[in-house]
């Protein structure tokens, strides 16, 4: 097709993409969900050029374009988990396939997307059910590494790299050995439990202060001029100057507390991950406008809590108005996004926050809301179609744009699904 | 009473899970729960508007013009939709760290029943998601587990009252990976098998042992007899703990629930139970079971999967979500289960996956969270549906199991409300002020 007849009905701005560029996409009559605003029924939606060129009740309509009906359908921008290890492990149980967790316990210097595998097998199935962006962070030690923002498409590490670095990863220490299969069937040592606390507060301290010092190092680092490489501090200094966030695991409410208090010490910008007890410390994350990326679908951390306590989570963040995404915190599963927020919406969260912290929320979080997380002009075209309510398990996902590309739908899944279906 | 007769109830006694199974705890309370929903996933089908009548622990009556008798406590299920209560086909529930017994090959002789643990909380978070039975079972350390056992979720009573009672006696099998012990290292000397050829013969050397532990006992059977009364008694076999269960699954008396992932050792177990003539009651996990459908239906055997999960090792690699689908449209007996006390709490959108790949009607993938594990246990004729005389175990949720705003209200197992949210909510909403518990 000629591209000029195109461009010629399009405002200017966007009329300068490559030449290979895809074709303008018009997806008319559809409910239209942009999630900075209100729902659209019967809308119609343009893309172009990788961005979103209008949405509407009466959007002008590009002569030369490929038209979808979308009458009974629902239009969603693509949904954000702000978690995951998508492209950093294929296999967890095969070692060669993982590569989230670097060894030693400081690793400020290793970075996702040098590692990202494009061909993931992971990949297309998360797409396929409307998951459009990832933030895959490393994992484990002290300090876990730096995360990248990823579009679900691309044949290279760079093409589905949005932005990087996002984050510095980090695990807020807890003072307990971390769990070592190997040890589970030793002898456990005979302490008492004063002892064994009284370990554990030392170990913790012990560990902050280590991260401490990180801290002071790396902003020492970037003041002196000519200073010896050392990646390690170079790669913390941003994080230490408060440009770059922190991301901190932490679940228990003591944990979260002081997260917070060693944030506001060293002026870190921190973001909570994990978060099992946010609702326990909601007033202070809110005045300390901490955002929590949130897991949802986790049993209780004690077991005199409500059993709904970590449905409910988010509910009581939102009513203490606390800043959270809805993550899945996983790689295969990153699928179920949607029904991570639907829980919490069961138990609670108002729909329409139950979308926009799977949309909207982790890209204002992440730093990326002028560019994803709702519909609007000018906005990178990803967007989704569905059959219904996104966060219904029942609805199918016909259509995923991705920079305004029409994406594959099949996956590991479908190609054996067809092999075998029939077979008698 | 012949000497043969009471050897034969001795050895059924010593063969039975340990405590005596009491009969169903019963309520006297007479309960009509209306005005809502019921999907009874039996042949009134759903019924908009209905009455579930309960009286003495059972359904009573289901329909939409049920008479409730004077005295009777209403519970109002306006805009509300009753199902079943859910049947979770694999659980590890209320057995904290006694799911396996590592140390040998064969341990068919262990029993669930006697490490019950009634105090564990997740049986009442189970119950608020529904779950009203579960199919307790060993881990997959080794190719032959133990027996399982079957629980009603009666969160408050003693362990014995916990068992389902008069439920059919099942072994745990495993196969693969984790029987293989290929994804972690266990100190000590490494313990056969570590190839999947290996556990075939585990498995094989185990039921000849328990055809030859069979003929001694025949054998012996018929001297006693041959001898009659007043004859010289023969000296019995070795009474061996872990050969009778054997010996029972060839007699018939007892499901194999078999864990297993990949096509061929599927294939594998279907070969080996044909050869010895019994029966696999059902496939646990059973990731790649889409791939043979065709055989494991012609065995006759349930297969009890997880609905979407894949990816976590190599033999869960090639798991599709279609799983569950392509297998029910084979004719083959589908549950999707939890194999989580975590999971176990949202099985019933675990089931509407089903419908979103594959296409399973609405009605059959309701099934494959109640009737159908209910089949694979073989207590289908008590739960599973919403049928006159069956027990009367129901979840009453706030809109369809499948509607993503869902939750459920109200649980009862046998009758009892087990579960009742409005009594948590009266803990309040969580708040920093630590107004919940």
């Amino acid at each position: 097709m000629k591209r000029v007849l195109a461009v010629a009905l399009l405002p200017l701005s966007i009329g300068a993409a490559a030449a290979d560029a895809p074709r303008p996409v018009v997806i008319r009559g559809a409910r239209i969900v942009p999630v900075s605003g209100p729902v659209i029924e019967n809308g119609t939606i343009v893309l172009a050029d990788g961005k979103i060129a209008s949405v509407g009740a009466a959007a002008a309509v590009p002569g030369v374009a490929e038209i979808i009906d979308g009458t009974g359908k629902t239009v969603y921008p693509g949904l954000i988990d702000a978690l995951t290890t998508v492209g950093l492990v294929e296999i967890p149980s095969v070692s060669g396939t993982v590569d989230t967790t670097e060894t030693g316990d400081v690793n400020p210097q290793a970075r996702a997307w040098i590692a990202v595998q494009p061909h993931s097998e992971l990949i297309p199935v998360a797409r396929a059910n409307g998951i459009t962006a990832v933030l895959t962070a490393p994992l484990g030690g002290l300090v876990s590494g730096q995360s990248a923002l990823l579009r679900l498409a691309g044949s290279t590490p760079d093409a589905l790299t949005i932005k990087q670095p996002v984050a510095m990863h980090a695990v807020y220490p807890t003072g307990r050995a971390p769990f070592d299969i190997s040890r589970l069937f030793e002898e456990p040592e005979l302490k008492t439990f004063e002892d064994r606390v009284k370990e554990r507060r030392q170990n913790q301290e012990k560990e902050l202060r280590r991260l401490g010092n990180l801290l002071e190092d790396a902003r020492a680092f970037a003041r002196r001029t000519g200073a010896d490489v050392d990646l390690a501090q170079e790669a913390l200094a941003p994080v230490a100057r408060g440009e770059m966030p922190m991301v901190m695991r932490a679940d228990a409410e003591e944990d979260i507390r002081g997260a917070v208090r060693f944030a506001g010490e060293h002026g870190l910008k921190l973001i909570v991950a994990g978060g099992l007890e946010a609702w326990r410390c909601a007033d202070l994350l809110k005045e300390k406008d901490v955002p929590v990326l949130l897991n949802v679908s986790r049993l209780p951390r004690r077991e005199s809590d409500r059993y709904d306590a970590s449905f409910a989570n988010a509910a009581a963040l939102a009513r203490a108005g606390v800043r959270f995404a809805i993550v899945s915190d996983d790689a295969s599963d990153v699928r179920n996004l949607p029904y991570e927020a639907a829980m919490a919406r069961a138990y609670g969260l108002p729909a329409e926050a139950a979308l926009r912290a799977i949309t909207l929320s982790p890209a204002e979080i992440l730093g990326v809301a002028d560019r994803l997380g709702s519909l609007a002009a000018g906005k990178d075209a990803d967007v989704i179609v569905t059959t219904g309510d996104i966060m219904d398990v029942r609805t199918q996902v016909t259509q995923v744009f991705i920079d305004g590309v029409a994406q594959s739908l099949e996956s590991r899944h479908t190609r054996l699904w067809n092999e075998f279906k029939d077979r008698k | 009473m012949s000497g043969l007769a009471a050897f034969v109830i001795a050895l059924l006694a010593a063969a039975s899970p340990a405590p005596a199974p009491s009969p169903a705890p019963r309520t006297a309370e007479t309960l009509a729960i209306r005005g809502g929903t019921i999907i009874t996933l039996g042949p009134q089908g759903t019924i908009a508007g209905g009455t579930v009548l309960v009286r003495d622990g059972r359904i009573a009556a289901v329909g939409r013009d049920v008479a409730v008798p004077a005295g009777a406590r209403t519970i109002d299920a306006t805009g509300r939709y009753v199902i079943p209560g859910i049947v979770d086909a694999h659980s590890h529930t209320a057995i904290e760290d006694n799911v396996n017994e590592c140390t040998d090959a064969v341990t068919a002789e262990v029993r669930i029943a006697d490490v019950l643990d009634q105090h564990d909380i997740n049986i009442y978070r189970e119950l608020a998601g529904g779950v009203t039975s579960a199919n307790v079972l060993h881990g997959s350390c080794n190719p032959i587990g133990g027996q399982n056992a079957v629980i009603k979720l009666r969160w408050g009573k003693r362990p014995e009252e916990l068992l389902f009672e008069g439920a059919p006696r099942g072994v745990k099998f495993a196969l693969g990976e984790n029987v293989k012990r290929s994804n972690f290292r266990v100190p000590g000397a490494t313990r056969f098998p570590v190839t999947r050829m290996g556990v075939e013969v585990v498995l094989r050397d185990a039921f000849r042992r328990a055809q030859d532990y069979k003929r001694e006992w025949e054998e012996y059977d018929r001297k006693v007899k041959a001898a009659g009364p007043k004859g010289e008694k023969p000296l019995p076999p070795r009474k061996d703990l872990e050969l009778d269960e054997l010996r029972d699954i060839l007699d018939g008396k007892v499901y194999v629930h078999a864990h297993c992932y990949r096509a061929d050792e599927i294939l594998m177990l279907i070969r080996l139970a044909d050869e010895f003539h019994f029966k696999v009651r059902t496939f646990q996990h059973v990731l790649e079971g889409y791939k043979v459908a065709t055989e494991i239906a012609r065995h006759g055997a349930g297969a009890s999967t997880f609905a979407d999960s894949w990816g976590y090792k190599v033999e869960a690699y090639d798991a599709i979500p279609y799983n569950a689908a392509i297998m029910a449209a084979h004719g083959i007996n589908v549950s999707i289960n939890s194999d989580s006390d975590e999971r176990a709490r949202r099985l019933y959108w675990e089931a509407a996956k089903a419908m979103k790949y594959g296409g399973v009607s609405e009605t059959e993938a309701l099934k494959m969270v109640t009737l159908n594990p209910a089949w694979q246990l073989g207590i289908d004729k008590r739960v599973g549906s919403l049928e006159t005389g069956k027990d009367a175990d129901i979840a009453i949720f706030s809109a369809h199991p499948f509607d993503p705003s869902t939750r459920v209200e109200m649980t009862l197992v046998d009758g009892t409300v087990y579960f009742d949210r409005a009594k948590d909510e009266t803990k309040g909403p969580l708040t920093s002020a630590g107004g919940a518990q």
